[in-house]
């Protein structure tokens, strides 16, 4: 907001220095963004925040100068006629018929010569960036700028019945705003209306039929208060911004309107000729309303507020002359009733309509500068709260993954609706994965149509930004996501899921560029997963079962699930608390991607203490078994198998080899698995651990070789 | 091998010649058994010559070949030693690695540069005793404006470009609401979290991203005051940044605060002097004005207090918030906020916390 030293200076003695003057206002709030000269004056450029409007006009920024630089500030004159009133309410008359008008004031002055302002009006207007227009149109304006009140000056001889009445807009009411338009309006639009016809619209812009012209000789001037909330609401409706509503939408002061109003006048009669009615018509409606706040301020609070002395001469000096009226009632203990021009920065809302005293502190402080507050540590003993379950597992998550070689991305949240079904939906694993009819959460003022529906899923971002850099020719991929996924929930508040997301492709994480390793497939990201979940969750068993997920290659897919306790493959894979998915991805590219995406809730698990186990004194003895069996013979038949009668002292056993090729039947494959044997307190010899082992062998070949019958 | 007519002594000097060629162990076997083989040897053969010397001869003829025997041996031994010396010598060269070769390394992931910042922010305030705080993304207008004094139809909704979903909840557009929900679930102070997450505004151009992140800060308890909220911002500024950065406070105006603060730091780019540090031109980053700002801070608006259920004639408090993209473009000296979402594996693989 621009404004003009050499018109600040009519109020107010300024500082020799500007770049004093522009400090002062910006350690006080009132940020100088830039200074410029300009026909021998200087013009600032303030950031007026939305809680000061009584800021933005000349007199306010004025007396925030007095203060700060303790000086006198000096009132525009006219504020008040110098004749007693006779019945000025016999030449129009105001009714208030709608409650978002709690105020309206009018002046009247007759015979006035509309044409065009003198070089000083128009010099102040065109510093700050305005337009003149004419003397009637300029001076009101003029004191917009000085005063921060919106004024608006009808052709009275055009005011139907000469009767100003304020009111809701009629259903389909219409009228031609001064810039031309033509605006349909409603009953939320409060409008000014003459004796036939709306006006004005109330607080935004007059209406074309009533303005001031080269014609015009009587002027009734608008000088009224309207509730801020109801002029930003219209004014939204309409797409309308002017000054006008641009500081009714703020709060403009409600007990200026008859001093403004008188001022205007007298100054269009200065410069346009006429004569002034004396008296003003100000309607107050019939709710008594007072725009007087009172609050206690206790300097003792304050100080303890603050943290620093402060002498209480100076927060009398500095409240005074900032309007307040400070009324002690005690040892430094006052009443302080804060001036209209404040008054919706201070208003309360609630039913004691008390000021808080924070509001009082805050003037003071903006005063005394922050700069000049000392630094201290707040008395706070102890610590809040140590970090959550959830916070440790996504933090050990995410540091699991970059140590696995993983990239940790940040995708948006939003998709097109096309891409964000096209992977299961992560709060709906396990629910029926019809991503056809899958309702999402959709953003009703998107963007675009790309960035229009919430993410089910981690995976459409994570899945771009692999593509992303294909494209850049990356030699692998290895990217992660840690992040929410929405889906409807029936309730206000859509259902946040946080998942795990997981893409893997190409060259091999381990291994240098001079000793490759090969290519990356299904079970090194299913590695990846089972180590995770490990980290997370020590002692867990992933189950894996096949599955068709939206996104994910046929036969290379499945589901995980978090097997109740180890051991119990037996079960079935199919059971468990779903964890999530993993498999190869139905996307185009230079090699194949490998996708996995997890909740983070079924990793999230209570602290226990893992007891260890106390390896035997005597070395294990190793024995491997190599077996022909179908294809379609899965491990984890042959590992329950084991499991479900396992030989004495049988520690463990692990997947040592899969072959298939030379010697191999087609449809066979040689799954050669190795096995630990320890009998803890003593040595097993070879002799032993043989001969058990040749029963586990017969057994296994007997149900699922093929040899014997080849 | 002949001999030839050849003397003794000329011999000597023809095995001289010959051993002075030999340049490895298969031209040393040659040499050893053309002179000292046991059938076809020269030694031999001159030894077996003796029968057809004179007998005055004889005795003059042995000294020589024994003297040549002595010398071809002699010689023999040595270069034997020296062709030893040189195979252990060619052994060690050939097992000698290159040791300059790059190490087959486990390849190293990383976190994404707004992490690290998160984890470093949450760190310096753990130690201040404040917990992690988190709430949902998307949120109703209560959380997200009401409570924190921003009402309906008031123009300090401008700053805020919300999305909105359909059926009226909307996306979060500060990690605010999470403040709100932590009061409302323990009025009883103290409190001291930090609310790190997503953030959305409906705002999208080269300077601004839809979604960004937040890391906001609360402490409520009995007599703190606007010297703790400065203590307490200097203190983690100069931890996150450096121990010299100066930090500035301006009143400013938030609706959840009062007062109010925007917290300025000294550019990190020009060290506070507005010139770049190379060559004295004006500091592009801070427009040489040697100051950034990077928070919003002020003490809890007693209207959000009481809102949630706190006395506010008992209890003050004091809230604080900043971008964690910008720290991490500050930081990293990434130019666009953009390049953080991209997910340029290049980029982001540089960024090791
Ligand atoms: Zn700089």
């Amino acid at each position: 907001m621009l404004f003009s030293k050499d018109w600040l200076s009519q109020y107010v003695d300024l500082p020799a220095d500007d770049q004093e003057l522009a400090r002062k206002l910006t350690f006080a709030g009132l940020a100088v963004e830039h200074m410029e000269e300009c026909d021998g004056d200087l013009v600032l450029d303030l950031d007026v925040t939305t809680n000061r409007p009584d800021c933005m006009n000349h007199y306010g920024v004025a007396r925030e100068i007095a203060v700060l630089f303790d000086r006198p500030l000096k009132p525009p004159a006219h504020l008040e006629d110098n004749d007693s009133a006779p019945d000025v309410g016999q030449l129009a008359s105001i009714t208030l018929n709608d409650e978002r008008c709690p105020r309206y004031a009018a002046k009247l002055i007759r015979g006035v010569t509309v044409g065009p302002s003198p070089d000083w009006l128009r010099r102040r207007l065109e510093a700050i960036g305005s337009r003149s227009i004419n003397n009637v149109v300029d001076v009101t304006n003029y004191v917009l700028w000085e005063l921060g009140q919106p004024l608006h000056a009808f052709d009275l001889a055009k005011l139907a019945g000469r009767t100003i009445d304020v009111r809701p807009a009629k259903p389909g009411e219409e009228l031609v705003t001064l810039d031309g338009e033509r605006r349909k309006l409603d009953p939320e639009i409060m409008v000014i209306a003459d004796a036939e016809r709306a006006v004005a619209l109330a607080g935004i812009m007059g209406g074309r039929d009533s303005e001031v012209t080269e014609t015009t000789t009587e002027i009734l001037l608008e000088s009224a208060h309207f509730d801020p909330r109801a002029v930003r609401r219209a004014a939204r409706q309409l797409a309308m911004h002017t000054d006008a509503c641009h500081r009714f939408e703020r709060g403009a002061d409600p007990e200026i309107c008859a001093a403004a109003a008188t001022r205007v006048a007298h100054l269009i009669a200065e410069l346009a000729g006429g004569t002034v009615v004396p008296g003003v018509l100000d309607e107050l409606g019939d709710r008594e309303r007072s725009w007087r706040l009172e609050g206690r301020l206790e300097m003792a609070r304050l100080q303890r507020f603050m943290g620093v002395e402060v002498e209480c001469s100076i927060v009398e000096r500095w409240l005074s002359g900032l309007g307040f009226e400070l009324i002690p009632v005690g040892e430094d203990v006052w009443t302080v009733r804060v001036p209209g021009w404040r008054y919706y920065d201070f208003e309360n809302r609630k039913p004691t309509g008390a000021v808080y005293e924070a509001d009082l502190f805050e003037e003071v402080i903006r005063l005394h500068g922050f700069a000049n507050i000392p630094s201290t540590v707040p008395k706070l003993a102890g610590i809040d709260a140590s970090p959550s379950p959830l916070q440790e597992a996504r933090r050990r998550a995410q540091d699991h993954l970059a140590a696995c070689g993983f990239v940790e991305t940040i995708n948006f949240a939003f998709h097109s609706p096309q891409q964000a079904v096209s992977y299961p939906a992560m709060g709906a694993v396990g629910e029926e994965q019809t991503t056809d009819d899958l309702a999402t959460v959709q953003l009703a003022n998107a963007l675009s149509e790309r960035y229009s529906t919430l993410r089910p899923s981690l995976l459409p971002g994570l899945v771009e930004s692999a593509q992303f850099n294909q494209r850049r020719n990356a030699a692998r991929i290895s990217l992660f996501e840690v992040g929410n996924t929405f889906l409807p929930s029936g309730e206000e508040l859509p259902r946040e899921t946080e998942a795990i997301a997981l893409v893997q492709g190409g060259l091999a994480t381990q291994g240098s560029a001079w000793e490759p390793r090969g290519e990356v497939d299904y079970f090194d990201l299913k590695g990846v997963v089972e180590s995770l979940v490990s980290a997370l969750l020590p002692g867990a068993t992933i189950g894996s079962s096949e599955a068709v997920l939206p996104g994910f290659s046929e036969g290379a897919t499945a589901q995980l699930r978090l097997l109740p306790v180890a051991g119990a493959a037996a079960e079935g894979e199919a059971e468990g608390e779903l964890l999530g998915h993993l498999g190869q991805l139905e996307v185009e590219g230079p090699y194949p991607l490998y996708a996995a995406e997890l909740r983070l809730g079924a990793l999230v698990k209570e602290r226990r203490v893992a007891r260890v186990e106390i390896p035997s004194r005597y070395p294990n003895v190793e024995v491997d078994l190599t077996l022909t069996h179908a294809l379609t013979v899965t491990w984890r038949q042959l590992a329950a198998r084991i499991e479900a009668a396992p030989p004495a002292d049988l520690k463990g056993f692990e997947l040592k080899d899969r072959y298939r090729g030379k010697g191999v039947p087609a449809g066979a494959v040689n799954t050669t698995i190795s096995f630990s044997y320890n009998a803890e307190g003593r040595s097993l010899t070879h002799e032993e651990v043989n001969e058990r082992h040749l029963v586990l062998i017969r057994q296994m070949e007997k149900s699922f070789g093929i040899d014997g019958e080849a | 091998m002949s001999t030839g007519a050849a003397s003794p002594a000329e011999l000597a000097v023809r095995f001289e010649a010959e051993a002075a060629l030999v340049a490895d162990r298969a031209a040393f076997e040659q040499l050893r058994l053309a002179w000292t083989g046991r059938k076809k040897g020269i030694l031999r053969a001159m030894l077996a010559g003796m029968k057809e010397v004179a007998p005055q001869n004889r005795r003059e003829y042995g000294q020589a070949v024994h003297q040549l025997k002595v010398a071809v041996e002699g010689g023999l031994e040595a270069l034997g030693e020296r062709l030893s010396a040189q195979e252990k010598a060619d052994a060690r060269q050939a097992a000698t690695l290159d040791v300059t070769l790059p190490g087959r390394r486990p390849r190293l992931g990383s976190l994404h540069p707004v992490t690290v910042v998160n984890r470093d922010i949450e760190a310096i305030f753990a130690e201040m005793g404040y917990s992690v705080a988190e709430g949902p993304e998307v949120e109703n207008d209560y959380h997200n404006f009401e409570a924190l004094n921003f009402p309906r139809d008031h123009p300090a909704r401008d700053t805020q470009d919300t999305f909105f979903v359909e059926g009226g909840a909307l996306l979060r557009t500060h990690t605010s609401p999470v403040q709100i929900r932590t009061m409302l679930a323990r009025a009883e102070p103290p409190i001291r979290i930090i609310c790190p997450g997503r953030v959305y505004r409906n705002d999208n151009d080269l300077r601004h991203s839809p979604m960004f992140h937040q890391i906001e800060g609360l402490a409520i308890g009995e007599g703190l005051t606007v010297g703790d909220l400065k203590g307490t911002l200097e203190t983690f500024i100069q931890r996150l940044f450096s121990a010299d950065t100066g930090v500035r406070l301006r009143p400013s105006f938030f609706p959840f605060t009062e007062p109010s603060a925007e917290v300025d730091i000294t550019c990190p780019f020009c060290a506070g002097s507005g010139e770049s540090l190379d060559g004295g031109e004006p500091c592009g980053v801070c427009s040489a004005t040697g100051w950034m700002e990077i928070l919003g801070s002020g003490m809890v608006d007693p209207r959000v207090l009481a809102e949630c259920g706190i006395d506010p004639e008992i209890y003050t408090g004091f809230a604080f918030g900043l971008g964690v993209d910008r720290v991490a473009m500050i930081r990293y000296g990434i130019p666009n906020i953009r390049m953080l979402f991209d997910n340029d594996e290049r980029l982001l693989r540089q960024v090791q916390s």
